[in-house]
């Protein structure tokens, strides 16, 4: 079975226990506004293009059939809109062009993270599928995990728990760690940032834990948004409703998504990124409403 | 402030441009008064009257007697004077020095000459008393001095040692330090370095403890005998600022580990960690499957210690040595002696020699026009092996001067125990075992330029052989397209088939070395070490993209930035690499953030468990390195790893620099 990807990444050391492999799949069924990682939310292949890296080599304008590729005194314009995604301009060897997302089957998946298994066995790591939302692509996850259980391997799963009651029941068979995101408190808020209600992200981490399974949560903060008072007491009421929440991770925002954005062709909301003091207070706050740890990501 | 805060700020406040002022004033003075002297006995009267008349300075902190009196030359002078400079890079026998003292040492000399009864015996003899005697008159003033400061410890154990046998904990650090100082700073040289440690010491330890010293105390007397090895080289690289002095710079290395590790290798580890300080730096010998308690300490100690303590697979280096060779005995007591060189302690006398295998590369592909990569491969380790053949016939022509032996009986001969018993120098080619340490620098450069030309050439034959060797020896004039490409190749250090070429490489180099026709105690073991000083190292253009003059790989590493598929994958297509026949060349990780202990652990257990040699690592950030090139007043203390050893970054030239902040940071 095939699959979308925009990355295997080793030595990840923040996705779960140990030394970990994680892969990131691409589609999302929500548009954050803060989200920083833009190249994951469309499940399709994309281009993205770095004007900062671009030595008007030309290349790219020679192979493009559509004229997407355009300079204009020595200014190198890409009209993303034209493109017919055959992506010839991404072979020409420069670094200003990059394909985002590449078919794969899930035994070359498993191949890839089998790889590394000495290190998972020395450190009690495993496979963590990320993304986008891994859940977008059901049974392409699904037969991942299943190979990663067959290989030996401790499994988790970044997600954000938007998806159907039966996906959740069918994958935890397989997931050893949910990474549960859990973004905003209240509904409307939820929607306003996330675009979709938070009742089924909230139905299915009660699932998961009616279900004994091991569930880390994971929270962005996000000046102006989330980083409110009523938010923290959430986090602190979700995490000590829930038994099997083994402890919270805030992840701070952070501004890395900037470029990505621009190269994608897309319009990012600004946030202020939080110093370390401000990152501090929330970590002190939340703690403070929780015997559960709290740490960053 | 403690006692041990207070020796340390010692150490920060001294002066980088200042020299060892007494041993300068004395010996320009002496080299004058014995210019016309040229009897056997020379170096040891010089040696003699130098430790006759320098002053026994204690400080009230100090925990050991041993300092050296420092002030910036006086005007005029070139300081460090060169007349008694020994060889350094050596692991002196502390072990004897500790069981025997000098006493029991001179003992063993004197009764070889009478055995022997040759002039040579008896002059080594002679001279050996007279140092001796020397140290034991300069110890016993030492002594009176801790005495009128009221240090009863000092002053009792100064009496004795290291003249006596050490006779607890205290007097044997006490005589290792004495010595120690004295080689490093009133002879002179880099890089004397302790051995192992950790065993040689075990024994008074264990009697410390027996007799009810706790272990706290016991933690407090080794940081303060550790710190020292800080106050003798300076903060200085040869690149920068050397100190005038003919220790500057010098690294210290402390072995701990090996077969069996003990109560007091932890407690190294304890006290290296509480001093956090530059020196000395920590080589630990462990083994894959060492105790879960020990190898959980090591790393906890380099979370901490960061590049002030790197590692060697002991199992690995025990085998390639058995494999040359040397008996199992001798080959588990192989001891780190510098960064990436090792000796049989106190059994060999090595030589090293940095194999100019690149340059040896370029004029084999020049030579004439190759068809296939077996054939290139093939005469590569023929033209290695001659010049490897022709680098040790050389030294050979050196080891016969026995005149030159005669006359250059020095500090480091008494410590050299192998060769002392039997009265001889050790250089004069008695050593129990030679040790040729033949060095490959930059093999994945040479790995990718085979895997460059083995697909452009021999393979898509995009290019006639002779076309290509043409746009390298034009340094990819007019090519840059062509290099982009290359350039952008999966090289070495990713976890794929293109390792393959490295270890052609690999193997090319250490089949030259086993091809060598070497004497019966002779001893010739590759390894992949590549020390680049000044940039001297220039290498014309190579097929892997590199142009003439650019750094080329260090040591085992990928070349730097090669490695984009993470660490795990770097340190898998290293595994790949035949390190079952080599036994030194460090690996230098570079991370941008601290790693937990036990990541750490996982990472280099399972490297080892792969076959992986060594793991040293840095952690620094891209901007703070930038930062630091601009201010470095603001970073004094910013050690990075280097080659085989820390070093401070502010000290390195700019393009070392650059070469740092080109490496893949995970």
């Amino acid at each position: 079975m095939k699959g979308t990807i925009f990355n295997i990444q080793k030595f990840c050391v923040n996705d779960g226990p140990g030394i970990r492999t994680t892969v990131f799949l691409k589609g999302c069924p929500l548009k954050c506004i803060w989200c920083h990682n833009p190249e994951s939310q469309s499940e399709k292949q994309e281009i993205m293009f770095y004007k900062d890296k671009c030595v008007n080599c030309g290349r790219c304008a020679a192979v493009c059939e559509n004229g997407c590729h355009l300079f204009d005194n020595g200014v190198h314009k890409f009209a993303q809109k034209n493109c017919i995604k055959c992506f010839e301009c991404t072979k020409t060897g420069c670094e200003a062009l990059e394909k985002v997302g590449r078919e794969i089957t899930t035994d070359e998946v498993i191949d890839e993270v089998l790889k590394d298994k000495i290190f998972y066995d020395n450190s009690g790591g495993g496979i963590t599928l990320s993304g986008g939302e891994p859940l977008c692509q059901f049974d392409f996850s699904l037969e991942i995990l299943k190979k990663a259980k067959e290989n030996g391997l401790h499994t988790a799963i970044e997600t954000c728990g938007f998806t159907s009651t039966d996906r959740i029941k069918e994958i935890s068979k397989y997931v050893d760690l949910f990474l549960f995101d859990y973004k905003e408190t209240t509904d409307e808020l939820h929607k306003k940032f996330t675009g979709v209600s938070n009742g089924v992200i909230l139905d299915n981490l009660a699932l998961l834990n009616n279900m004994e399974k091991s569930i880390i949560l994971r929270c962005p903060i996000i000046p102006k948004c989330n980083d409110r008072k009523e938010h923290f007491e959430g986090i602190c009421n979700v995490a000590n409703r829930f038994k099997n929440v083994l402890h919270i991770e805030l992840e701070p925002y952070h501004s890395l998504g900037e470029s990505k954005y621009e190269s994608l062709g897309l319009i990012e909301s600004r946030f202020h990124s939080p110093d370390d003091s401000e990152k501090e207070g929330w970590l002190f706050e939340i703690s403070y409403g929780t015997d559960k740890k709290v740490g960053f990501a | 402030m403690t006692d041990l805060n207070c020796i340390k700020e010692l150490v920060f406040e001294s002066d980088n441009e200042a020299c060892f002022i007494e041993r300068e004033r004395i010996l320009n003075r002496l080299e004058k008064e014995f210019g016309e002297y040229n009897e056997p006995d020379k170096y040891a009267l010089i040696f003699s009257r130098l430790m006759s008349e320098v002053s026994t300075p204690i400080e009230d902190c100090d925990y050991f007697a041993g300092r050296v009196l420092e002030e910036k030359p006086d005007s005029g002078m070139s300081a460090p004077n060169r007349l008694l400079c020994a060889t350094g890079h050596m692991s002196p026998d502390y072990e004897s020095l500790l069981k025997y003292g000098l006493k029991g040492v001179l003992k063993k000399i004197k009764d070889a000459a009478e055995e022997k009864v040759d002039e040579d015996s008896l002059i080594f003899a002679q001279n050996a008393e007279i140092v001796v005697n020397a140290i034991k008159s300069y110890t016993e003033r030492y002594a009176a001095t801790a005495k009128s400061k009221g240090f009863d410890r000092m002053a009792n154990a100064l009496e004795k040692v290291p003249y006596e046998p050490a006779y607890d904990f205290y007097s044997a650090l006490q005589s290792i330090w004495i010595m120690h100082m004295i080689a490093s700073c009133y002879v002179g040289e880099r890089d004397y370095a302790f051995g192992r440690f950790d065993e040689y010491m075990l024994p008074f330890y264990e009697k410390a403890i027996a007799d009810g010293a706790s272990k706290e105390e016991l933690t407090e007397l080794l940081s303060g005998f550790l710190i020292k090895t800080n106050e003798i080289c300076g903060r200085g690289t040869h690149n920068y600022k050397p100190k005038p002095v003919l220790c500057q710079s010098s690294k210290q290395y402390v072995n701990i580990g090996g077969e069996n590790p003990n109560e007091f290798s932890k407690l190294v580890l304890k006290s290296a960690v509480m001093n956090n300080m530059a020196q000395p730096q920590i080589t630990v010998l462990l083994k894959p499957e060492a105790s879960e308690e020990f190898t959980k300490e090591v790393f906890a100690a380099m979370n901490k210690l960061v590049d002030k303590l790197h590692i060697y697979n002991y199992d690995l280096i025990v085998n390639a040595l058995i494999k040359k060779g040397i008996s199992p005995e001798d080959a588990k007591k192989f001891t780190f002696s510098a960064c990436c060189t090792f000796d049989l302690n106190y059994y060999s006398y090595r030589l090293e020699y940095y194999t100019p295998t690149l340059q040896i590369f370029l004029d084999v592909i020049n030579s004439k026009e190759y068809s296939d990569l077996e054939h290139l491969a093939k005469d590569l380790t023929a033209a290695l092996k001659n010049d490897i053949q022709n680098d040790i016939e050389n030294k050979e022509k050196g080891f016969s001067d026995k005149e030159y032996a005669r006359k250059c009986f020095m500090l480091d001969c008494l410590l050299h125990t192998d060769t002392a018993y039997k009265g001889i120098y050790p250089c004069d080619g008695n050593s129990k075992y030679k040790i040729f340490n033949v060095f490959c620098p930059g093999v994945a450069t040479l790995g990718d330029s085979l895997m460059v030309l083995d697909k452009l050439v021999f393979k898509e034959k995009r290019f006639s052989y002779n076309e290509f060797v043409e746009i390298l020896n034009n340094n990819y004039e007019n090519q840059e397209e062509l290099r982009r490409e290359i350039l952008n190749y999966t090289r070495f250090g990713n976890d794929s088939d293109a390792d393959e070429y490295t270890v052609i490489a690999a193997n090319s180099f250490l089949d030259a070395v086993d091809e060598l026709e070497l004497k019966e105690n002779y001893y010739a073991i590759g390894g992949f070490y590549s020390l680049e000083r000044d940039n001297t190292w220039t290498v014309r253009a190579t097929p892997d993209g590199r142009k003439d003059g650019e750094p080329f790989s260090e040591n085992q590493s990928p070349t730097y930035g090669a490695d984009k598929n993470g660490i795990t994958a770097l340190l898998k297509s290293l595994s790949k690499l035949p390190f079952e026949r080599t036994v030194t060349g460090g690996l230098n990780l570079t991370f941008s953030q601290n790693v937990s202990a036990d990541i750490l652990k996982a990472l280099a257990v399972s490297y080892f468990k792969l076959g992986g040699l060594h793991i040293g690592i840095s952690v620094i950030n891209a901007e703070t390195l930038k930062d630091a090139m601009k201010n470095p007043d603001k970073y004094k203390s910013l050690t990075v790893r280097l080659y085989g050893f820390s070093e401070y970054f502010v000290s390195l030239p700019k393009w070392q620099q650059m070469a740092v902040l080109k490496r893949t940071q995970y």
